[in-house]
């Protein structure tokens, strides 16, 4: 089976690609892209976001066998050490991470937040940042995403 | 210039502080040169600091990155004392060693010393020989350990003077070899240099350096500092916003197979008959392994696959007849009205044992005007990390190597030697990021499980990851927790008695058993987390007795951040607060007539009211609809105070607005304080409104966020930090903005509500 990831076709192996795993695994147990992180297995805390065809999801409750023709990008290929996304230049400017855990979903879900909606209000934000961030980035978070937003527009 | 001279009359030319060796730690806390294992081109200089070839500094670090930002803190130490930029400090694992034991926190647990017998500079004699001798104990323990918010508080004069001296030594060399004084030596970047043109980089000067003494050392003054009291970019942030960092779950060795865990659901229960051929017949699933006890550990069955969820998979088919606890099932209903009967029998009878007492408590009693008395009452609580439990393992040829995310590699490399039969020094262990601690990872559960494993698979690396499902039903919870709190009040409405009697399992006794056994002794002795925060407040009553009933309710009890000050701060704070409205006076007024022995604690509540616009102190009023709220508490050796405003909106808190003052002492990195008391507010308000461990039948009823539910941003507050300037030496961090958040929200629902709320969690 083949799953596009980051811009390249990815083969996983055949005895292990069940069509039921879910992305998280398929990307951090067979791919290596550790990046993207398991934090509850039940879609309810976001730390596994990233984006299919554009749209923050939540790997973990979303099997392989639903991405045919579909493309994933992670944590890896949001920006690069070079040319990182505004969103990470803001939280670098910001100073948001603390333990560092749930950044990447964080990032992911802000990502395709911004893509979408360029001036987001407060309530925009809040609807689409629903992860959890047990060391309490939220105040920072949501600073630096106003903060990319400006940068972007 | 005779050698002597030159090395003597160096530093101080730059106005730098000589520290006679009788103020500085001892020398054996910075280690010879041999302390350090070194690869080709590098030179260590003492037990922290090595210099690489190309002139890097490079330091051990001792302390775990769980978010706290000690990595960063402890390298502008050295950064500042070497003059490098902070971002070419390279940061490699301390190796084990008693070097690296934390000695503040052990000195900080030693009982029955109120603050006041311990004020730095002005300590009383018991306190002072008190704390000579168990940090004499630490350093002879040497236990490696990230908690007790220490790290900078144990690192600060060690570091600092480590650094000193190796620049001393680095730059005694350049001024032998160039037979130039010392004094006309700069530095720069790592590069020392003269005016007659003479330069080297501390790569070049190291060999020489290390057979070179040190002298006399000296650290700078408070206003040489160009680092300490600024706020450079954390170490970690690039990393931690490119999914570049490696925590434990994130380590790849060649070969990697992946566990999952199933534990048994019921706290102390035990399997019986097992079936696990379902398990094995599923497609990449391996092998199932019956795992014994482990530090505390409950018995369980770990199943390996070729990835998590295939072994997750085999976890969740195996079938397993679970046994409950032969004691009977517990139940945490039942176990809290044990709590509220033991504290209201010792309560009548002057029972537990005593944390503080002073005055004639019962005289003074039948003095008073009036009484207040009233029960407090905290749950169970999970520390859920983000980073769910995990460890890596490796066992071939002897030969142990574990990747782990702790908080105490020492005890974590132990119990990889037991669990795999081998001599603590076969076990290489490396510490990745933490993703979250909280208290959690100073037990070291997993790493003999995850070692038990691999010795299962035939040489090949296995990584055990917990679901969160078995994460919350299988952590060491933070105590629940019942007080009876008495005050009698004189005429003028003041407090004259106090009694405060609490209840509930002491966690020190139970966590030395099943983390460091050696230790642990026949007889559990008092445990000062329980009544920290009670017994310790700073309020002038002159009549007190501040007593604890230590329990052994079977429930696995651990560290939770700020340990017994997160609940006793509640009661404490509440209280006071339900007495200054008793009296009919201003919760801050009648704080602060409770204060007169205690300015630093007096300045920060002031500033507090200032920012936060309170009645009196400044003109801001909360917007129709909202009140607020006060809290005052030290813990750590930081005092703090919040005022927070709430709402009720279709009869849910809602929490908006925070103001955080500090006094945190010296502050090395005013950014991730202030970073710091954001989190622990917002961590605090995860379980003032919404945290709670029910066990029915012996089985934890919260499985994962749905039903242990978390702030999130849409209900996250905005914070507002504030600090007090301060040349005390540095208090603690990580652990101090959690305290009085809860009696702060609570305090500022009687204000809006008139519903005193008097359990944990806060629900209307």
């Amino acid at each position: 089976m083949e799953i596009f990831v980051n811009g390249a076709a990815r083969e996983l192996a055949d005895d292990l690609a069940d069509p039921a795993l879910p992305l998280l695994w398929a990307l951090r147990d067979l791919l290596g892209l550790t990046g993207t992180k398991f934090g509850c297995g039940v879609a309810a805390c976001g730390a596994c976001t990233v984006h299919v065809d554009g749209a923050a999801m939540r790997s973990c409750t979303l099997p392989i066998g639903k991405l045919e023709g579909r493309h994933v990008v992670t944590i890896e290929a949001l920006g690069s050490r070079d040319a990182p996304h505004p969103l990470q230049r803001a939280w670098a400017e910001h100073q948001v991470p603390q333990c560092g855990y749930c950044q990447s979903g964080v990032l992911m879900a802000a990502a395709a937040l911004l893509a979408r909606t360029r001036r987001p209000s407060d309530a925009e934000i809040d609807a689409a940042i629903d992860n959890v961030c047990r060391c309490g980035t939220y105040p920072r978070l949501r600073a630096a995403i106003r903060a990319a937003a400006t940068a972007m527009a | 210039m005779k050698r002597r001279t030159l090395l003597l009359s160096g530093i101080g030319a730059a106005g730098a502080v000589v520290v006679g060796w009788a103020l500085l730690p001892p020398r054996e806390r910075l280690g010879g040169v041999d302390a350090l294992p070194v690869a080709a081109g590098e030179v260590a200089l003492n037990g922290w600091i090595k210099i690489a070839a190309d002139g890097a500094v490079m330091l051990a670090m001792h302390r775990s990155e769980m978010g706290q930002g000690p990595h960063t803190a402890l390298a502008m130490l050295v950064a500042e004392e070497l003059d490098v930029a902070l971002a070419s400090v390279r940061l490699f694992d301390a190796p084990p060693d008693r070097l690296y034991g934390n000695v503040a926190t052990m000195v900080a647990s030693v009982p029955y010393f109120h603050p006041r017998e311990t004020e730095p500079g002005n300590e009383t004699g018991p306190a002072k020989a008190g704390q000579w001798v168990v940090a004499k104990i630490a350093r002879e323990l040497g236990i490696n350990l990230t908690g007790g918010s220490s790290s900078v508080v144990d690192s600060w004069e060690v570091l600092r003077v480590a650094a000193a001296t190796a620049r001393a030594r680095l730059l005694g060399a350049a001024s032998i070899a160039w037979k130039l004084p010392l004094q006309e030596l700069v530095v720069v970047a790592g590069v020392v240099s003269h005016a007659s043109g003479r330069s080297a980089h501390y790569g070049e000067l190291a060999t020489m350096a290390a057979a070179t003494p040190s002298g006399e050392v000296r650290v700078k003054r408070r206003n040489e500092w160009k680092l300490i009291g600024t706020s450079p970019p954390r170490l970690d942030v690039v990393a931690k916003s490119n999914g570049s960092a490696v925590f434990g779950i994130d380590v790849r060795p060649p070969g990697l197979v992946f566990a999952a865990i199933r534990h048994c659901p019921m706290l102390g229960g035990r399997p019986g008959a097992v079936d696990v051929a379902p398990a094995l017949a599923l497609p990449g699933v391996e092998r199932v392994v019956r795992l014994g006890s482990y530090g505390g550990s409950a018995p369980a069955f770990a199943v390996v696959g070729k990835t998590w969820w295939h072994a997750q998979r085999g976890a969740d088919a195996l079938a397993v007849e679970w046994r409950q606890r032969s004691a009977g099932a517990l139940d945490s209903a039942a176990i809290v009205a044990a709590l509220e009967a033991r504290a209201r029998a010792a309560h009548a009878a002057d029972g537990g044992f005593t944390f503080h007492s002073r005055g004639e408590i019962a005289a003074a009693d039948a003095l008073a005007a009036r009484h207040v008395e009233q029960v407090y009452r905290a749950p169970y609580l999970a520390h859920a990390t983000m980073e769910p439990i995990n460890c890596t393992a490796r066992v071939a040829g002897g030969k142990v190597e574990v990747w782990a995310p702790t908080q105490v590699p020492g005890l974590a490399r132990a119990i990889a030697a037991e669990a795999a039969g081998v001599a603590a020094d076969a076990v290489t262990l490396h510490v990745t990021y933490l993703g979250g601690g909280f208290g959690r990872r100073l037990d070291v559960d997993v790493v003999g499980q995850a070692v038990r494993v691999a010795l299962e698979t035939g040489g090949r690396p296995v990584q055990l990851v917990w679901s969160r499902e078995e994460d919350l039903g299988h952590d060491f919870y933070r105590p629940a927790g019942v007080t009876i709190l008495r005050a009698g009040l004189g005429a003028d409405g003041l407090p004259t008695t106090l009694r405060i009697t609490s209840a509930g399992d002491a966690i020190t006794p139970r966590w030395m058993e099943r983390a460091l056994p050696a230790l642990a002794g026949p007889v559990d002795t008092p445990d000062k987390t329980a009544s920290e925060g009670l017994f310790d407040q700073l309020y002038g009553v002159a009549n007190q007795r501040i007593s604890h009933v230590a329990t052994r309710m079977g429930v696995p009890v651990g560290y939770w951040r700020a340990v017994g000050h997160s609940h006793n701060a509640f009661f404490s704070e509440s209280f006071f607060d339900e007495l200054a409205h008793a009296a009919g006076r201003d919760p801050v007024d009648y704080r602060l007539a409770l204060l007169k022995d205690a300015p630093r604690h007096a300045a920060v509540l002031r500033l507090a009211a200032e920012r936060a616009g309170w009645p009196g102190f400044g003109l801001s009023r909360p917007l129709a609809g909202r009140a607020r709220g006060v809290a005052l508490h030290e813990s750590f050796g930081s005092v703090v105070a919040q005022v927070v405003e709430v709402s009720i909106v279709a009869g849910k808190v809602r929490v908006h607005r925070v103001v955080c003052v500090a006094d945190v002492g010296t502050v090395v990195h005013p950014g991730i304080v202030a970073q710091q008391l954001e989190g622990a507010v917002i961590f605090a308000l995860s379980a003032a409104l919404h945290g709670r461990i029910d066990i029915e039948g012996g089985v934890v009823r919260q499985t994962n966020f749905p039903t242990y539910p978390m702030v999130r941003l849409a209900e996250a507050p905005t914070v507002e930090t504030h600090l007090i300037d301060s040349t005390r030496p540095p208090g603690g961090v990580g652990e101090i903005g959690v305290p009085p958040l809860a009696p702060a929200v609570a305090n500022a629902i009687f204000a809006l509500s008139g519903r005193r709320l008097r359990d944990l969690p806060l629900r209307l």
